[in-house]
């Protein structure tokens, strides 16, 4: 019993992880078609913005976690600007631009800050934390709340404000923004600032937990491929659901077997998903 | 026995439904036309006949088998060919290789042997070419058979288009607006082109908004509207039928200005 | 027959000139440079295997990210095949790329299905799989340290292809055979049936041509080369490791491939020797070669969207369209 409890936990735990990062991926690719590789290194970019912040200047956590947010945020705007407009919607060429974009941050990160040990962050939050008979540390659970409030603010700026319901237009049909009276590079534009932000709030809320090197994104943003797969490009709601599906598959079989393995039966479920319905399991139909 | 029969065929899109329940008999070298108001089904009927998109329910029988479940290129093996709405075409090929490309099930040769460019090959390869040539004449194409099927006019391209559906050999042909977007001129030709495939033994379904080249060409007329059928039979019982002048009139321009 | 032949050698002059020139040059290469030189070669000759194949599957419109992982799979393969069982090295190389063509083609069948995001998605994440698989199992894999004693291929007892010149033959020959039968293959009308379904897959499908099919056949056919491209690298380094076919790898022949262009058969050759060229001459900035490869690309997208052959194209258009008007095969 004890051991479901944890299971659950440790699900919903990776599983709201895997929502920060596929929402945001989700919603620059449905907005742009931008498949967007440097997803992972905007995740990375927003850990290194704690460990500066926080480990090294000692600011408070949340504080450095809000500027992450920002400063990855506008990173994703300046991309925008200047590569990924460019791609015109091509999801070839904007795919391409940010396998560029990866090679660069990545060296950019190891030339000013050095390939050598990882970057420790000190936990935050270091207390346990025990609920029902199973316990973690505070660190490793605030990471579902805070999805839970950007989620939320999020929906709330998707619903409610006029951008954020063309925006959510466009995300299904891209003619729609227009019809909406809002320029396709506006929403474009507000598109990849969300999406990179939420990368960043994802690195900058990890960066206590997992170790801060230059190539942490790398198989952080293949995950969120799958789960964006799967749970149907540009459809946010989908994407949630398919996260909820991987972070439980992860963590059952992380628990049982190991990681390897549990990144292997994510890939054999995603194709077989996609062999049963190729154009998207959880799709807008 | 009835070329092309559809039987209660449908179907939805989420809860939007799109084609409700149509059935449809075409006789063998018959014009038909299918017209009615935009968005009320029709390209999706082409669609769900050339298996395109799977129906919700209902059937698709052709020559007497049921085509319903069967992919878009075994359908079109079967002799049922199609034309898109927007000119469709391999816009980076020259019209000539479009045809050649589009005569692809009449090569008959074995993926080892077109490997290999065995003289058998060859020979048909100069024979496909001579009919692709041949259809592009047919079609008043001829002289522009190495212009690039991009940059061709608009005319030429939908006319390019219906030979692409004719190198198929078909028994049948569905064509989606054929005179869309040309000048009556470029009309007359083509209808009177569509006439001539009745000749050559082609039975012909055609969606066309057009109502004068409609009315003028086809043998019988369906109508519907809303995925459902409203009327059906010759030009004159179509246009005096309430429903369908209803249904025009909710629209945007009257039906028979014959 | 000999009278044909001799016509079509003289018809066609100009180009097999240039090829026996070409020739000429890639035989006296190897002793004009130095040792480390000939390695670079040897590489850049499985790259241009790896190339070419990688394009062969772009005609029909899908850049599958599982190309790197297939050569993994022809690696393993031989590695398997000649260290663990003994099977000469002759007979490891057409099986070898069979293996990759083999496992091609069981992954096709879903990724056939799938185009643009969903088709990057999911054929990395079958590469990636096999990748996992090669880590994960120790035997027969070897898990992370992979596995060693790969043989030197066995030739005339004269000759010792462990030396770096032999093997830049042996990789001559073999490349110039695969590169021979897929330009066979891209004339011909399988190669004009990939580029229709790229050009128009509905349009492909209503014509009667069987699109998934054609697909997953040039997804095989790609994947066998990358397998033979595989056995060369696996005999050359002797050792195979799962980190040699990892996703760096892939972002390297996807940048060789941009920088080309795939229009042409010739564009990814033109590629990634020209970036093989340049890596070596920025040898003593290797630190920053990711970042200045990463720039080139996103500049080539911008403003010369069709690579670098695309910037002959923009010279010769006439040229090339006067050849086709006279129903000619462009020559390259």
């Amino acid at each position: 019993m004890e051991f479901l409890f944890q299971t659950i936990l440790n699900g919903l735990m990776t599983s709201s992880f895997y929502a920060l990062i596929a929402v945001g991926l989700s919603l620059v690719f449905g907005v742009m078609h931008i498949v967007n590789f440097a997803h992972g290194e905007f995740y990375m970019l927003g850990a290194y913005t704690v460990w500066i912040l926080f480990a090294k200047l000692q600011w408070p956590f949340f504080l450095a976690v809000a500027a992450a947010i920002v400063l990855v945020g506008l990173l994703g705007l300046i991309s925008e600007r200047l590569i990924f407009r460019q791609a015109h919607g091509q999801v070839l060429s904007g795919f391409i631009m940010s396998v560029g974009l990866v090679f660069i941050l990545q060296v950019a990160v190891v030339k000013i800050w050095g390939l050598g040990k990882m970057k420790p962050v000190p936990a935050a939050f270091p207390e346990i934390l025990n609920l029902g008979g199973v316990s973690t540390s505070w660190q490793r659970f605030i990471v579902i709340p805070v999805t839970i409030l950007l989620l939320g603010a999020l929906w709330v700026f998707l619903d409610r404000f006029r951008i954020g319901r063309a925006l959510r237009a466009s995300a299904l049909n891209p003619d729609a923004a227009a019809l909406q009276g809002i320029s396709p590079k506006k929403c474009a534009a507000v598109a990849m600032l969300l999406g990179s932000a939420m990368a960043g709030a994802a690195g900058a809320l990890m960066a206590p937990i997992m170790s801060v090197h230059p190539y942490m994104g790398h198989s952080v943003v293949w995950t969120a491929f799958v789960v964006v797969i799967v749970g149907g490009p540009g459809n946010i709601k989908g994407s949630i659901y398919a996260a909820l599906l991987f972070g439980f598959l992860t963590t059952v079989i992380t628990t049982w077997i190991d990681s390897t393995v549990a990144d292997l039966v994510n890939a054999l479920v995603m194709l077989f998903l996609l062999a049963l319905r190729p154009e998207g399991v959880m799709g807008h139909d | 026995m009835a070329l092309l029969q559809l039987k209660n065929l449908g179907k939805d899109f989420g809860r939007l439904v799109a084609v409700n329940r149509i059935d449809l008999t075409v006789e063998p070298g018959e014009i038909r036309g299918l017209i009615g108001p935009n968005g009320s089904g029709k390209t999706t009927i082409f669609n769900l006949i050339t298996g395109f998109i799977p129906p919700s329910r209902g059937s698709v029988f052709f020559q007497g088998e049921d085509i319903t479940d069967l992919p878009p290129h075994a359908v079109a093996r079967r002799g049922l060919a199609r034309t898109f709405q927007l000119t469709t075409l391999f816009k980076e090929m020259t019209a000539l290789e479009n045809v050649v490309m589009a005569c692809h099930l009449h090569l008959r040769v074995g993926l080892w042997r077109q490997f290999w460019r065995t003289a058998r090959t060859r020979r048909r390869e100069k024979a496909v070419e001579f009919r692709a040539m041949e259809l592009l004449e047919f079609m008043g194409m001829a002289e522009r058979a190495n212009e690039l099927a991009g940059e061709l006019p608009h005319g030429h391209q939908c006319a390019l288009g219906i030979s692409n559906a004719l190198a198929t050999n078909p028994k049948m042909i569905l064509l989606d607006e054929p005179v869309g977007g040309m000048n009556p001129t470029e009309t007359a030709q083509t209808m009177d082109r569509i006439r001539r495939l009745r000749d050559l033994g082609i039975t012909v379904l055609l969606v066309e908004h057009d109502m004068k080249a409609v009315m003028s060409t086809c043998d019988r007329i369906t109508c519907i509207n809303f995925g459902n059928k409203i009327a059906e039979g010759t030009a004159r019982d179509v246009c005096s039928s309430q429903d369908v002048i209803e249904a025009y009139l909710g629209g945007t321009s009257g039906v028979c200005s014959l | 027959m000999i009278r044909r032949i001799l016509v079509y050698i003289v018809d066609n002059f100009r180009w097999i000139g240039w090829l026996m020139i070409l020739g000429a040059v890639l035989i006296v290469l190897p002793y004009m440079v130095r040792t480390y030189q000939v390695e670079v070669l040897i590489l850049l000759l499985i790259d241009i295997i790896l190339v070419v194949s990688f394009r062969l599957i772009t005609t029909t419109g899908g850049w599958s990210l599982a190309h790197v992982p297939m050569m993994g799979c022809g690696a393993y393969a031989t590695a398997l095949l000649t260290a663990g069982l003994g099977v000469p090295f002759w007979i490891s190389l057409p099986l070898s790329g069979l293996a990759a063509a083999v496992m091609a083609f069981i992954l096709s069948y879903p990724l056939a299905r799938t185009t643009g995001f969903a088709f990057f998605v999911a054929s990395f994440a079958a590469g990636d799989s096999l990748r996992l698989c090669w880590t994960r199992f120790k035997t027969p894999f070897g898990g992370h340290k992979g596995l060693t004693n790969i043989p030197v291929p066995e030739f005339f007892s004269s000759v010792d292809l462990s030396a770096p010149i032999p093997y830049y033959y042996l990789a001559l020959v073999i490349t110039a055979l695969c590169l021979l039968i897929m330009f066979r293959l891209d004339r011909s009308r399988i190669g004009h049936t990939f580029k229709a379904i790229s050009m128009n897959a509905d349009l492909s499908r209503s014509l009667g041509i069987n699109v998934t099919f054609y697909k997953m056949l040039a997804f095989t056919i790609g994947s066998f080369f990358a397998g033979v491209a595989g056995v060369l690298l696996a005999h050359r380094l002797w050792a195979v490791v799962p980190a040699q076919f990892g996703f760096v790898t892939t972002l390297y022949l996807l940048v060789w491939v941009v920088f080309g262009g795939t229009r042409t058969f010739h564009g990814p050759i033109l590629g990634v020797v020209v970036l093989t060229f340049l890596s070596e001459l920025l040898k003593p900035l290797f630190e920053w070669v990711p970042m200045i490869f990463g720039t080139i690309i996103i500049l080539t997208l911008i403003f010369f969207p069709e690579g670098l052959e695309g910037l002959g194209h923009r010279f010769t258009p006439w040229l090339d369209r006067q050849r086709f008007a006279a129903g000619d095969e462009p020559r390259h």
